[in-house]
């Protein structure tokens, strides 16, 4: 459905015809046979096999992963822990030898933790190490993502040490960033559990845990100015400051890095609308401390960004008739 | 470039193209979409209403088919004999409403269905959260789901929407966007289940309007179609996700309609049928969801689409649905 590329059509020839017709029919008698066995309730080691070969050839098929696993249940074997440990062994790793044909499949992540959490002796450390290879593959694949923050939730589960946990996982999304500071969702995981980071030292050490954020996303911020993502995080740690006078101090540091980046280049679209939205956050934290000349600069920002970047004008005319309305007011 | 001249919209071609979906009995593709063929005649029906065609399809037959798809547990498979889910549940009473067939099933058997899905559930803290069928998946499309399934039958209200509003709450980001469940990447399509969710439940004031409108502002790159989050690439479906988010959110001249216009046109198929990219191979989602976004920026000779619940607005009005309208925050009304 995504990604396929029209291609020019000759007309197929008798044999390929013939091969298409072959292959509609296996896939169908096999389908037929599987939702024949389902609507008899057979439970038995053919029927695990037959839905097998049918999930091998159409991973969406949810129904017959239902009946899958409704079979697994329901076998003799399920009912020993040893037994039920080997079946499900090997039931991981039929899904990891399909999972790289269609890695966006809900349902082939849905099964795989439901064999995980079904797994007398799960090995959730092997999990995770798993996940950060399909992570490597596709660093931003949300399913991967989603599984990896499903691993982690029963570590820290089963952990005696809940928050080393989270620095091992705060780590984690660490190595990533270096490795690629765009990399969105390993900055959105971040966003997860530096709370959680924070939570945990006191005063002085939050600071520091904070002052360490603040220069990373610098970082991103210096490697690309456009990068939207990097200033939504940025925008976010002040949210987070303590106080209104952190948020100012900073506000004012963000904009002074916008102004480097603008000497660079001064019709950069983003550190544009990041200057606008931060002398309005500053204003709007205390009436008066943003200059009658800054304000002015802003409106014409305003007016400069939509020939700058002409598909959100609207949005730069909704920005100025709000500033002009407010700032009018507060003069 | 743009190989239509004027920006050209192929009515009767897309028209036959729905049309002859179940024709292709020959491909293998045909038989292995099976499991969704329920949202596939949703996705049909939708682009049919939305270009004025309404009866281009057997309205008999797919009710009775519809019906067909209906489990003894009260909830809808994607198939005859196929297991109930809320994905299947959504598009069957969609289909039977624009359809005028909603009084054909039991409202109160579809409710039970739904709300036996309603779960507090370990994974989320004690929230109250939906599941998607019975084998648990939790994510904040069965939350929006099991509200609008209800609202058709005025039922909501026995969903707990103060529990379930604070999961969709959870799932919003440091972007302003949401992901599929409290943790989840902000992602497009995600964004309008919640947004659609929340107006559903009178609940746009959770919304973090601005940085949320800007999040998706965003989404429009230089070629005027849009990504589903920052570095993707353009895709036509999110015309609608994209669009009804921001229509809800009163803010769709945040974006270029034109440019919006020019890229899905360019992304049909002249032999019918739209697909996710200029030189893509067409499909029947594609198909709806282009013509959906279309509608949303007002293309001449379509029918208006409700952001909500994507459906025409007449259907939506017919059934008493539109009221999300009043509920929507004043001040954004300016």
């Amino acid at each position: 459905m995504h990604g396929r590329r029209r291609q020019q059509e000759r007309e197929p020839t008798q044999d390929e015809l013939q091969q298409a017709k072959q292959r509609v029919d296996r896939y169908r008698a096999l389908n037929t046979h599987v939702m024949d066995l389902k609507a008899t309730s057979v439970f038995t080691n053919d029927a695990l096999d037959a839905t097998k070969r049918l999930l091998e050839q159409n991973t969406e098929l949810h129904t017959v992963w239902n009946y899958r696993r409704t079979i697994f249940t329901s076998l003799d074997e399920w009912q020993c822990q040893d037994t039920r440990q080997e079946m499900l062994d090997g039931e991981l790793k039929f899904l990891l030898g399909i999972i790289t044909k269609n890695i966006k499949s809900y349902w082939m992540w849905n099964h795989r933790m439901w064999a995980l959490s079904s797994l007398p002796r799960p090995e959730w450390q092997r999990e995770l190490g798993l996940v950060a290879k399909l992570l490597a593959l596709d660093a931003r694949n949300y399913h991967g993502w989603d599984y990896r923050r499903f691993v982690v939730a029963q570590l820290k589960d089963a952990a005696t040490d809940k928050h080393e946990v989270d620095t091992q996982e705060f780590a984690f999304t660490t190595e990533q960033i270096n490795h690629d500071c765009a990399n969105h969702s390993a900055w959105h995981n971040r966003s997860k559990l530096l709370p959680e980071i924070l939570a945990q030292r006191d005063e002085d050490g939050q600071l520091e845990v904070l002052q360490t954020e603040n220069d990373l996303i610098l970082n991103a911020i210096y490697t690309d100015p456009d990068d939207q993502n990097a200033w939504l995080y940025y925008d976010w740690l002040l949210d987070i400051q303590k106080s209104d006078e952190d948020r100012s101090r900073l506000l004012r540091n963000k904009i002074a890095a916008i102004r480097e980046l603008l000497e660079l280049e001064e019709d950069s679209k983003r550190p544009l609308v990041e200057l606008v939205s931060a002398y309005a956050e500053l204003e709007r934290l205390q009436s008066g401390s943003v200059s009658e000349p800054e304000k002015k600069e802003c409106l014409e920002t305003l007016r400069r960004l939509e020939s700058i970047d002409p598909y959100r004008v609207g949005r730069y005319t909704d920005m100025s008739r709000t500033l002009s309305k407010q700032w009018a007011l507060s003069a | 470039m743009t190989m239509f001249g004027t920006n050209q919209l192929l009515v009767d071609k897309h028209v036959e193209f729905i049309q002859n979906l179940d024709k292709k009995q020959d491909g293998l593709e045909y038989w292995m979409t099976e499991h969704l063929r329920v949202s596939g005649i949703y996705w049909g029906l939708v682009a049919l209403f939305l270009l004025d065609r309404p009866q281009a399809l057997d309205h008999e037959q797919i009710i009775a088919y519809v019906r067909g798809c209906q489990n003894a547990d009260g909830g809808f498979g994607g198939h005859t004999h196929h297991d109930s889910h809320l994905l299947y549940t959504m598009s069957s009473v969609q289909i039977l409403s624009m359809l005028n067939a909603l009084d054909q099933i039991d409202g109160k058997k579809v409710t039970k269905y739904v709300l036996s899905l309603q779960q507090t559930n370990k994974q989320t803290n004690g929230q109250t959260t939906v599941c998607g069928d019975v084998w648990g998946e939790h994510d904040t499309r069965f939350a929006f789901i099991a509200m609008a399934v209800l609202s058709f039958f005025n039922t909501q209200d026995q969903l707990d929407t103060n529990g379930i509003v604070e999961y969709i709450r959870g799932a919003m980001n440091y972007d302003g966007g949401f992901g599929s469940k409290p943790g989840g990447e902000s992602h497009a399509a995600q964004v309008y289940t919640c947004v659609a969710a929340l107006a559903v439940a009178g609940r746009l004031d959770v919304v973090d309007r601005d940085r949320l409108s800007g999040w998706l502002a965003e989404r429009q790159l230089l070629c005027g179609g849009m990504n589903g989050r920052p570095q993707k690439l353009e895709d036509v479906c999110y015309a609608w996700w994209v669009g009804s988010a921001l229509d809800i959110l009163r803010r769709r001249h945040w974006i270029s309609a034109e440019k919006l216009v020019e890229f899905v046109v360019s992304a049909q198929d002249e032999k019918g049928g739209i697909a996710d990219r200029p030189g893509d191979v067409a499909d029947v989602y594609h198909t709806c969801f282009g013509i959906a976004g279309l509608s949303l920026v007002r293309y001449p000779g379509l029918n208006e689409v409700d952001p909500v619940y994507c459906m025409p607005r007449s259907v939506v009005r017919r059934l008493g649905l539109h009221k999300w309208q009043d509920k929507v925050p004043e001040s954004w009304s300016q």
